[in-house]
């Protein structure tokens, strides 16, 4: 892996503006950086990103398994128990899941290790999918990059293979987000777009304009039933909600299904290394109060250790501590009062003065592409850059 | 390979989202206004729509107001919906009616769009939304105020169906909303 200094497109926010990327800069910084691009060679993409990932989703679900199956794990997931049942049925029936992100660590040497899994509501896929692939296709055309150059991103023709493999022809899915959020409608419109290629009627509404009609199930703003419902919106959110008495009864599925809320969720480290002990591609992770697994595991921690809230957003209220001392803290700390995790600090590699955290998209149960986002503090938040990538030829 | 070999470039607000699986909603010149006197003005300014315009849609609006807006059982069921003060006793012969009365969202204004292929100016009545803004009587259309011009899709013309003579709506009928987003603990959900 290697940074590389490159010509940007002369036309790029132009074309941005074009096609609604509205958020290419936000909070008055670039968000979108293509100044500079990281390249991979195939080989490391495959053997250190791609086979990894699928292997890490198999070994999520293999976890998904024993925790429902482990009364005492399933204590630990930080959700109401009155939700354990809606969300073993999900699995039990076997719910499909649609996409989920992989963050990792990885410096270009040793394996990557698994940082968290955004299963439930990852967002970027807009500029991962689409805007990226377009900067791919715009810098061979312009010969900045060779024309043996290739990209891991098969995401969008992925989603779309996925919505015709789960849904008949013409079904009608709703979408839906909170108001007022252009990133999270980015995300949302570009899986919307992959499941029209796909054949499928997609509606959106607002998160907040859904109803509940009076056989109880939910309805858009125009009072159409809901039957499916593609939600970018947390579990754990949904789970505390109003209408989360409503969700056993609804006859609605759900993408991602309810147990995703599971593996988007700091809670899955410390149970994936249990089971997965020395696991290459994992971290070595304990819940907090897990005094006695912490402390067998001060020789596997001497880098130092980050905690992580089981819920959290764009690193809200983690906190990495060295030698006894914080070295960074979150400046969010909204989620301070739930439960944490330890996980062993990796420290991320340093290009350019940069810190990529590289995010692997999982479409199905596949690894299908990638794309990453730089930060130059050590704890990748939101106002990170997006970076597109190359495979060399 | 490991790129797509086809990817259809997405443009994000343009043509995800539709009744119509494949096909794009038609767009027209559309204008929003609280009363006909405000449509004469703006057309005195030049534009798609003249004075005569105004005036037909207007009364069209009146009309359509009369037929399809929604109905309820009660004075404070339909100011939950509407807002307070923004709705009246429904005055309309034939509206059935029992002993309670039965009241409707008061006409706000109305909006006018540009027939494709020429022909009449279509029309449509706006009645207030709780918390603000405007809807057509089905909810379908939404616009954030009045005296405003842009571009509308031809299905906000869409006459909804009758709601006059058919029994009001009832508390149990209004669905419920709003019980999710609640707990969202920042702006952007997202990850």
């Amino acid at each position: 892996m290697d940074r590389i200094a490159l010509p940007e497109r002369p036309e790029w926010r132009a074309k941005a503006e074009e096609l609604g990327f509205t958020f290419a800069d936000m909070h008055g910084e670039p968000y979108w950086d293509e100044t500079s691009a990281y390249a991979f060679t195939l080989e490391e993409v495959e053997g250190r990103i791609e086979d990894p990932c699928t292997e890490l989703h198999a070994m999520c679900r293999e976890a998904v398994d024993a925790i429902l199956s482990d009364e005492a794990l399933m204590e630990r997931m930080g959700l109401p128990r009155v939700r354990w049942d809606f969300i073993a049925q999900s699995w039990a029936e076997g719910a499909p899941e649609v996409y989920g992100r992989f963050d990792l660590a990885y410096d270009g040497t040793g394996p990557a290790k698994l940082l968290e899994y955004n299963a439930d509501t990852p967002t970027s896929l807009y500029e991962s999918a689409s805007f990226q692939w377009l900067w791919f296709e715009d810098q061979v055309a312009a010969r900045v990059l060779p024309d043996g150059a290739d990209q891991f991103n098969r995401i969008h023709e992925a989603l779309v293979e996925r919505f015709a493999e789960i849904f008949a022809p013409d079904t009608d899915l709703h979408f839906a987000a909170m108001a007022g959020a252009p990133e999270d409608y980015a995300t949302v419109e570009t899986m919307a777009w992959a499941a029209r290629e796909a054949g499928m009627g997609a509606h959106y509404t607002d998160l907040e304009s859904i109803g509940i009609s009076e056989d109880g199930q939910f309805t858009d703003a125009e009072d159409r039933v809901i039957g499916t419902l593609f939600k970018l919106y947390p579990w754990e959110d949904l789970f505390a909600d109003d209408f989360a008495a409503h969700l056993a009864t609804a006859q609605c599925q759900f993408i991602e299904p309810a147990w995703k809320a599971l593996l988007s969720n700091k809670a899955i480290l410390p149970v994936l290394w249990q089971m997965f002990p020395g696991h290459p591609n994992l971290l070595p992770a304990f819940f907090a109060d897990d005094t006695k697994g912490l402390a067998d595991a001060a020789h596997l921690m001497l880098a130092g250790h980050v905690t992580k809230p089981l819920f959290s957003r764009e690193g809200a209220s983690v906190t990495i501590t060295t030698q006894g001392r914080v070295l960074e803290r979150a400046t969010n700390r909204d989620y301070d009062r739930h439960p944490m995790i330890v996980q062993a600090y990796h420290p991320l590699p340093v290009l350019g003065g940069m810190r990529p955290v590289i995010g692997a998209w999982v479409v199905g149960q596949s690894c299908v592409g990638m794309g990453l986002r730089e930060d130059a503090a050590l704890i990748t938040q939101d106002l990170s850059r997006f970076k597109p990538h190359f495979i060399e030829g | 390979m490991k790129r797509s070999r086809n990817v259809s470039l997405v443009i994000l607000g343009a043509a995800a989202f539709g009744l119509a699986a494949c096909q794009q909603e038609e767009q027209t010149d559309a204008a929003a206004f609280p009363d006909m006197e405000s449509c004469i003005a703006a057309a005195s300014q030049g534009g798609w729509f003249t004075k005569e315009d105004c005036e037909t849609t207007f009364a069209e609006a009146k009309a359509v107001h009369a037929e399809t807006a929604p109905r309820y059982e009660s004075k404070e069921l339909c100011e939950q919906e509407h807002g307070a003060g923004a709705c009246g006793a429904d005055s309309v012969q034939g509206s059935g009616g029992g002993m309670g009365g039965i009241f409707l969202p008061l006409l706000a204004g109305y909006m006018l769009g540009q027939a494709l292929g020429g022909g009449r100016a279509m029309a449509q009545p706006v009645v207030p939304k709780a918390g603000g803004g405007f809807a057509t009587p089905s909810g379908g259309t939404q616009v954030s105020r009045l005296n405003s011009t842009g571009k509308m899709s031809t299905s906000a013309f869409t006459k909804a169906p009758a709601t006059v003579g058919k029994p009001p709506m009832t508390r149990a009928a209004v669905a419920s909303r709003g019980g999710f987003g609640s707990s969202a603990a920042a702006r952007s959900v997202g990850g």
